[in-house]
């Protein structure tokens, strides 16, 4: 059973390498699996993460649909001050918003300009994520490999160490 | 030798032999060992400390380019707001532009610095980590040897 890693510590070569599972101890095969499972354990806490952001991202867009009507012009809103007081306000201007684009800067967006910068961001968390996905699999069925390789090792072991004790 | 199977041999070592050190000549050897070891617990999170912080660059100029990408689509006479402390200041789009194009440069620069770092501490450890092997081999042999007059 031999498998390819892209394994940078090796050398630095960043040749893939292929690894006969069969040849590892026991030991080692432990630390590949604990090696393994955290950069699982990473990838799905960043692709979480994205899954997030998407949420507020489509959340932002359903905002904004909801006061693109007309008649939402001077109606009256409660503005949340803290989570628990709301103060009574009126919308004023229902065509123009302030989008918070990070590190501080703010952009006054017109709503249909406002929907273009939300639909790009959807837009590019969802391709990250189909960047994280097929990685996060890959490594789970590595995963389960040295899992597998593993415990026919343990087995293998304990079926000798029997045999021993039936000799002797 | 990965650094953190050779840790576990130099700990299972050190712990097994605390207990016979009265009778051993490898002392000296031991106390060594655990110096040597002491040093390279360091350096190694000094390197963990700097690939954590060139990490937290990394995410910062990823911000900061989405935010230029962003800065980079709009007309010149679009509004700008920055925040400073809680209140939102408006600001041309140039000088925005220019804001976070030094930012941008100052990470790239910072990023390089932590780079050098993390090459630098990756060296010394690869030092300390050959500098155990060898103490633990001369330390494995005086024990041997105390084992042989014993």
């Amino acid at each position: 059973m031999k498998l390819k890693f892209f394994d940078k510590m090796a050398g630095g070569s960043g040749e893939p390498q292929a690894i006969d599972l069969m040849q590892l101890a026991l030991p080692q095969l432990n630390m590949l699996k604990e090696e393994i499972e955290q950069e699982v354990e990473v990838l799905q806490g960043s692709l979480q993460q994205l899954k997030i952001a998407q949420g507020r991202f489509i959340e932002s867009t359903d905002s904004l649909n909801k006061f693109k009507k007309p008649e939402s012009e001077g109606k009256e809103i409660l503005v949340p001050l803290t989570s628990s007081l709301y103060v009574p306000g009126k919308l004023k201007d229902i065509n123009n918003v302030l989008i918070d684009i990070g590190t501080g800067f703010y952009i006054e967006k017109t709503l249909p300009q406002a929907q273009g910068y939300f639909k790009r961001k959807v837009d590019f968390v969802t391709k990250q994520m189909e960047r994280v996905q097929p990685v996060l699999i890959e490594k789970s069925k590595m995963r389960q490999v040295v899992t597998e390789v593993m415990n026919m090792k343990i087995q293998a072991q304990m079926s000798a160490t029997q045999g021993q004790g039936v000799k002797s | 030798m990965d650094p953190r199977e050779l840790y576990l041999v130099c700990c299972v070592h050190t712990e097994e032999f605390r207990y016979q050190t009265p009778k051993m000549a490898a002392d000296s050897v031991q106390s060594n060992l655990q110096d040597e070891l002491e040093k390279f617990k360091a350096v190694q999170k000094q390197y963990q400390k700097a690939v954590e912080t060139r990490q937290k660059l990394d995410a910062q100029l990823n911000e900061n380019n989405i935010v230029k990408s962003e800065l980079d689509l709009l007309e010149s006479d679009a509004k700008v707001y920055k925040m400073m402390g809680p209140a939102l200041v408006q600001q041309d789009v140039t000088e925005a532009k220019q804001t976070v194009g030094k930012r941008i440069e100052y990470i790239e620069g910072e990023m390089k610095r932590q780079d050098g770092m993390i090459k630098d501490l990756d060296k010394k450890q690869n030092t300390h980590r050959d500098k155990l092997a060898k103490l633990q081999q001369q330390f494995q042999k005086a024990q041997v040897q105390a084992m042989a007059k014993s």
